[in-house]
C-alpha cells in the first residue's frame, strides 16, 4: 500500500529569481518556510544518505537516523535485509524506538503496546477486536521508504518512487567513492558509532557551502597553518592552501562538479604528492605506534600502511547530506532554519594492524577539534549577518566568468580550487528539487 | 602565511602514549576510584587545591600556567561516548597528548583562532571531590563539575564528572590524566573550543 504525502508541494517561490548569475538570496538561509519545504523535498525527493552498513553489521541491529526532520529506524532483519522504517507508531504517532542504536527483533510502542517486527510488520495490538470489522492489521504496519538501496555499504533512501537507480544518481561521484574505499587493497571501511557531533546556530547549507570551498582555508584556518609553520615547519599540514608566493588557483588542486549536485575538491596532488604521513602535523601516539608498527611489519610495509592512517585528501560531497572528508563521514542533520548538527563519524579499516586504526582515531579528531570550530564560528557569523533584510545577496560567483572551468565528455566540470563551482552545482540540483512537483510516498 | 623559516626545536615526540598507556587508562576509566584507599586528609587537601587552581587558570585564560600543571606524559581526554569506551577504537571529542595541548594553546595565542575571538568566558564549579591513593606517587580523583559559559550572547552550562590521575613528577604533584565526562558526551556540542 502506498500513501501520498499531504505536504504542500508547490509554493509561491520564484526560485530563478532567488538564485541566478552567481547570487543566492539570503532567504534561502533565513526563511523558515523555505526550510520546511527543503526538509520535505530536498531531503526525501531524491536519494539521501541514511547510514553505513557496517553500523548495522549483524542481523537485528538498528540505528536511529533522520531524513530531513523525519525520524527513521534503519534496521537489518534476521535475513540481513536493510529496511528504512518511519519511527512513528501508526496509532498515535509516538516514536517506537528511542535509542540511538542497538539490537532488536521487535519495537513495541510504550504508549498503548502496539508491537512491530524490525521489518515494520505490525504483529500485536492489545484489544484488537475494538477496531471493528473493516480493520486490517497490515494497514497499520510501520511505514517505510519506498526505495532503499546501497552502494558498497553506503545506504541511501528516498520517498520518491520515481527516481532513477542509485548508481545512475551517484554519477561522477561513484568512481571517486571507489577511490576513497580502495585506498588500501584488501581492506573494508568500518564506520564507528562514535562521532564528533557539533551543533551550529546557522542554516545547514552554511556547512554544505563550505564543503567544496578551497578559498577559505588560508584565512579561516590561519591559526592552524600558523602553528604548523611555527612549531613544525613549512611542509606541515595544509599550508599549500595559503602559500603567499603562489596563487592556489595555479596549484594542482582543483574542484569538480560531478552531476546531480555532487562535487569534489582534490587535495591529493599536494597532500599525497609525496607522503601525507610526513607532512601530517603530528597526532598523539604518533611515534609510539609508528615504532611499534615498524618493528612488527618492517620499514617498507609500515611506510605504506602509515599513509592510510592519514586523511584521504579527498573532499567528496554527495548531495544533500554526505560529506566525505579525510577518513570521516561528515553527515549533516538540519534541525531548524538557523540550527544544524554535523556528525563526524570516525572510520577504521578492517584487516590492517591495530596501530593504524589507533592513529586513524587520533588523526580524525584533529581537524574537527582544531579547525572545524573556526569554520563553525564563521557560519554562525554569516547567519548573523544575513539577518539584514536590506542586504539581499550572497555571492557565489567566483570563477563564474573567468573561463577557467573545463567540461569533459562525461559532463564533469573541473575548475580552479577556489572556484565557487561546488555551490553553483549543488544549488542547481537544489533548485530542481524545490521546483519539482514531487509525489512523495511511504509504503506499508 | 609568509613566515620566515626560523630555527625550531620540534616538540617532544609522543613516545609515551603507547598501548600500555591506553590499556591502563581504559582499566582505570572503568572504575576511577576502584584502586587504593581514601587518601589522607593532607593529600586530599593538596589534590583539591591543585584541581581548583587548574580550574581557575582556565577561567582566567592563563593557559601556559595551566599547562604547567600537567605532567610531561599527560593526556587530556573528552570522550564522545557515555560511559566512555576504549579511545583506541572510538573517536573522542578530543584526545590530546602533551604535544597537542601545546598546539592548542599556541593556536589560541595566534590571534587568528576565530572560534575564540572573542573568547568564551567560563566559570568552573568543582564539587564532590573524592581522592584515593593508588601508590606513594599516584592519586586518583573524581569530581563533579558544572562549567557555565558565555560567548557572544550565548549562555550555556556544561555538566558531568571528571576523572584525574595525579602523579609526582620530579617531586611535584602534576596532573597526568584528565578525563572529562560530559553527561551529554554523545550528543551534539556547541562551541567548546576552549579548555573544559
Amino acid at each position: 500500500m502506498s500513501q501520498e504525502n499531504g505536504h504542500k508541494n508547490n509554493s509561491h517561490y520564484d526560485w530563478d529569481a532567488l538564485m541566478h548569475d552567481g547570487l543566492a538570496h539570503r532567504s534561502l538561509y533565513t526563511d523558515p518556510a523555505i526550510f520546511e519545504l527543503e526538509m520535505v523535498k530536498v531531503f526525501g525527493g531524491s536519494w539521501t544518505f541514511l547510514g553505513h552498513e557496517s553500523e548495522i553489521a549483524k542481523p537485528n541491529d538498528f540505528i536511529s537516523r533522520r531524513l530531513g526532520l523525519r525520524p527513521l529506524i534503519i534496521t537489518r532483519d534476521r535475513d540481513g535485509k536493510v529496511h528504512a522504517l518511519m519511527n512513528r507508531c501508526s496509532h498515535r504517532g509516538a516514536t517506537v524506538c528511542r535509542l540511538p542504536s542497538g539490537s532488536a527483533k521487535f519495537f513495541t510502542c510504550p504508549y498503548h503496546g502496539w508491537g512491530y517486527t524490525n521489518q515494520g510488520e505490525l504483529i500485536s495490538v492489545p484489544g484488537e477486536g475494538a477496531y471493528g470489522e473493516e480493520y486490517k492489521r497490515s494497514d497499520y504496519n510501520l511505514a517505510h521508504l519506498p526505495r532503499v538501496d546501497s552502494y558498497r555499504g553506503f545506504i541511501f533512501g528516498t520517498l520518491n518512487p520515481e527516481v532513477g537507480p542509485l548508481l545512475e544518481w551517484l554519477a561522477g561521484a561513484r568512481p571517486l567513492l571507489d577511490q576513497w574505499l580502495d585506498r588500501y587493497p584488501g581492506t573494508e571501511i568500518v564506520v564507528r558509532s562514535s562521532a564528533q557531533r557539533l551543533v551550529i546556530r546557522a542554516n545547514w547549507k552554511m556547512i554544505y557551502d563550505n564543503a567544496g570551498d578551497g578559498y577559505h582555508p588560508a584565512y579561516s584556518h590561519q591559526s592552524l597553518l600558523e602553528i604548523a609553520a611555527d612549531r613544525y615547519g613549512p611542509e606541515y599540514d595544509m599550508q599549500y592552501f595559503g602559500k603567499s608566493s603562489t596563487d592556489p588557483d595555479d596549484s594542482p588542486l582543483y574542484v569538480q562538479s560531478l552531476g546531480n549536485g555532487h562535487t569534489f575538491l582534490d587535495q591529493r596532488p599536494e597532500m599525497h604528492a609525496d607522503s601525507a604521513w610526513q607532512r601530517q602535523r603530528p597526532q598523539p601516539s604518533r611515534e609510539a605506534y609508528e615504532n611499534s608498527l615498524k618493528s612488527r611489519v618492517g620499514e617498507e610495509e609500515a611506510r605504506e600502511l602509515l599513509e592510510v592512517a592519514i586523511g584521504s585528501g579527498m573532499n567528496l560531497t554527495i548531495f544533500p547530506n554526505l560529506l566525505i572528508v579525510g577518513n570521516q563521514l561528515q553527515v549533516l542533520e538540519p534541525l531548524a532554519v538557523d540550527r544544524a548538527q554535523v556528525n563526524w563519524y570516525g572510520t577504521t579499516l578492517s584487516g590492517v594492524p591495530d596501530e593504524i586504526n589507533v592513529l586513524r582515531m587520533r588523526t580524525q579528531e584533529d581537524f574537527p577539534a582544531l579547525g572545524d570550530v573556526d569554520d563553525n564560528a564563521n557560519f554562525e557569523a554569516c547567519q548573523a549577518g544575513l539577518a539584514i533584510p536590506e542586504m539581499e545577496w550572497v555571492d557565489i560567483s567566483r570563477h563564474l566568468r573567468t573561463r577557467r572551468e573545463k567540461i569533459d565528455a562525461q559532463g564533469i566540470i573541473t575548475g580552479p580550487v577556489t572556484d565557487d563551482l561546488h555551490m553553483r552545482s549543488y544549488y542547481k540540483e537544489w533548485k530542481r528539487l524545490m521546483s519539482a512537483d514531487l509525489k512523495l510516498t511511504v509504503e506499508r | 602565511m609568509a613566515r620566515a623559516a626560523k630555527s625550531r626545536q620540534l616538540p617532544a615526540p609522543s613516545l609515551y602514549l603507547d598501548d600500555r598507556y591506553y590499556e591502563r587508562l581504559v582499566q582505570i576509566s572503568r572504575g576511577w576510584l576502584a584502586a587504593g584507599e581514601a587518601a589522607s586528609a593532607d593529600l586530599q587537601n593538596m589534590c583539591e587545591r591543585l584541581l581548583f587552581k587548574e580550574a581557575r587558570l582556565i577561567d582566567d585564560g592563563e593557559f601556559e600556567q595551566w599547562l604547567d600543571l600537567y605532567s610531561r606524559d599527560c593526556a587530556y581526554w573528552i570522550p564522545a561516548e557515555y560511559p566512555p569506551g576504549d579511545p583506541r577504537w572510538e573517536v573522542s571529542q578530543e584526545f590530546n597528548d602533551r604535544r597537542r595541548l601545546e598546539d592548542r594553546v599556541a593556536r589560541l595565542r595566534t590571534g587568528h583562532a576565530y572560534s575564540q575571538i572573542p573568547p568564551t568566558r567560563t566559570a568552573h564549579l568543582l564539587s564532590n571531590v573524592e581522592v584515593v591513593a593508588a601508590g606513594p606517587d599516584e592519586l586518583r580523583a573524581r569530581t563533579s563539575f558544572a562549567i557555565h559559559t558565555y560567548r557572544m550572547e550565548v549562555y550555556r552550562t556544561l555538566a558531568g564528572w571528571c576523572g584525574y590521575i595525579l602523579i609526582r613528577e620530579d617531586g611535584i604533584w602534576k596532573i597526568q590524566v584528565k578525563q572529562i565526562n560530559m553527561i551529554d558526551a554523545d550528543q551534539g556540542q556547541e562551541n567548546n573550543s576552549f579548555f573544559l
